[in-house]
C-alpha cells in the first residue's frame, strides 16, 4: 500500500471483515483493526516522516491457531525507546498508539531485515472458534 | 478519493454543539483538532457529537484531549456524547473514559 493516511480506510475494512471472519468479538475486531491502523500509522509518521509517497507491505496469514500480519517498511528504523513503550502517561497528548497495539495484539516483534524494517504482530484466535470455523 | 470525515457546529443553549460524522484516523484527525479548537474559541461549553463517528485511532484521541486540556486553562467544558461502542472501547483502552465528560444523549449533555 502507498504510505498515504487516505487508504488506511481501506486496510481497516479489509483488516476488520477478515478479522470478524475467524470468530473474533466485536470488540477484538475493533481491537485488531486498531493496533493494525496504529502500526500503518507509525509507519507513515516516524519511519517515512509523513512522506506519502513510499510503499509499506502488508501481509497477513491465517492459520488455525493465530493471525499474523506483517508490516514491512524502508523508512528509518524505529526508536527503540518508542517501540518498547514505557508506561502510559494519562495527560500526554502522543505516544499512545504503540500502547494500544501492545494492549491488543498478543506478540508484537520488531525486526530489521534485508527488506526493511519488519514489524510483526500476532492475534491468537480462540481455537474452538477457529475450528468451527474450518467445519 | 472520498474525503472521510465532516463536521459542522451549531449553537444550543449556551453550548456549541460540534456533530462529527465519519472516521477519526491521522489523515482526518488534524483538520479536527483546528475545527474543535476554533470552536471552543467562541463558546464556554462544547459539546461533541460522536454518534456518527465510526472510527476512531489514537491521533484522534489526542486531538480531543488537546481540546480538552485547552478548554481546562480557559475554564471552559468539552463535553463527549454518543459514542458508539467502538469509539468507547477506544476510550477504555486509552484509558481516558474517566478524564472526559461523557454523557450518552445530546439532552442529557446540554443538561450537564
Amino acid at each position: 500500500m502507498p504510505s498515504d493516511p487516505r487508504f488506511l480506510r481501506i486496510v481497516r475494512a479489509t483488516v476488520d471483515g477478515l478479522v470478524g471472519s475467524y470468530g473474533l468479538s466485536s470488540e477484538e475486531c475493533v481491537g485488531v483493526t486498531l493496533a493494525i491502523d496504529e502500526a500503518l500509522a507509525n509507519v507513515i509518521r516516524h519511519a517515512y516522516k509523513n512522506r506519502y509517497d513510499q510503499t509499506i507491505e502488508f501481509e497477513c496469514l491465517v492459520n488455525d491457531r493465530q493471525m499474523e500480519f506483517t508490516l514491512l517498511d524502508q523508512g528509518e528504523p524505529p526508536d527503540p525507546a518508542r517501540i518498547c513503550a514505557g508506561p502510559m502517561d494519562d495527560v500526554a497528548l502522543g505516544g499512545r498508539g504503540t500502547h494500544l497495539i501492545r494492549a491488543v495484539m498478543d506478540e508484537v516483534t520488531y525486526n530489521q531485515v534485508p527488506g526493511g524494517n519488519q514489524l510483526k504482530l500476532v492475534k491468537r484466535l480462540h481455537v474452538s472458534k477457529a475450528l468451527a470455523v474450518e467445519e | 478519493m472520498e474525503r472521510q470525515l465532516k463536521f459542522s457546529a451549531r449553537s444550543e443553549l449556551a453550548a456549541v454543539i460540534v456533530d462529527v460524522v465519519g472516521q477519526i484516523d491521522m489523515g482526518t484527525s488534524p483538520a479536527l483538532r483546528k475545527a474543535l479548537l476554533e470552536s471552543l474559541s467562541g463558546t464556554e461549553r462544547i459539546a461533541i457529537n460522536l454518534t456518527e463517528v465510526t472510527y476512531i485511532d489514537s491521533s484522534g484521541i489526542a486531538s480531543l484531549l488537546e481540546v480538552l486540556q485547552q478548554a481546562k486553562r480557559s475554564k471552559k467544558r468539552v463535553i463527549l456524547f454518543g459514542l458508539n461502542p467502538s469509539v468507547l472501547y477506544v476510550l477504555q483502552l486509552t484509558r481516558l473514559t474517566g478524564v472526559f465528560e461523557i454523557h450518552e444523549t445530546e439532552l442529557q449533555a446540554l443538561e450537564a
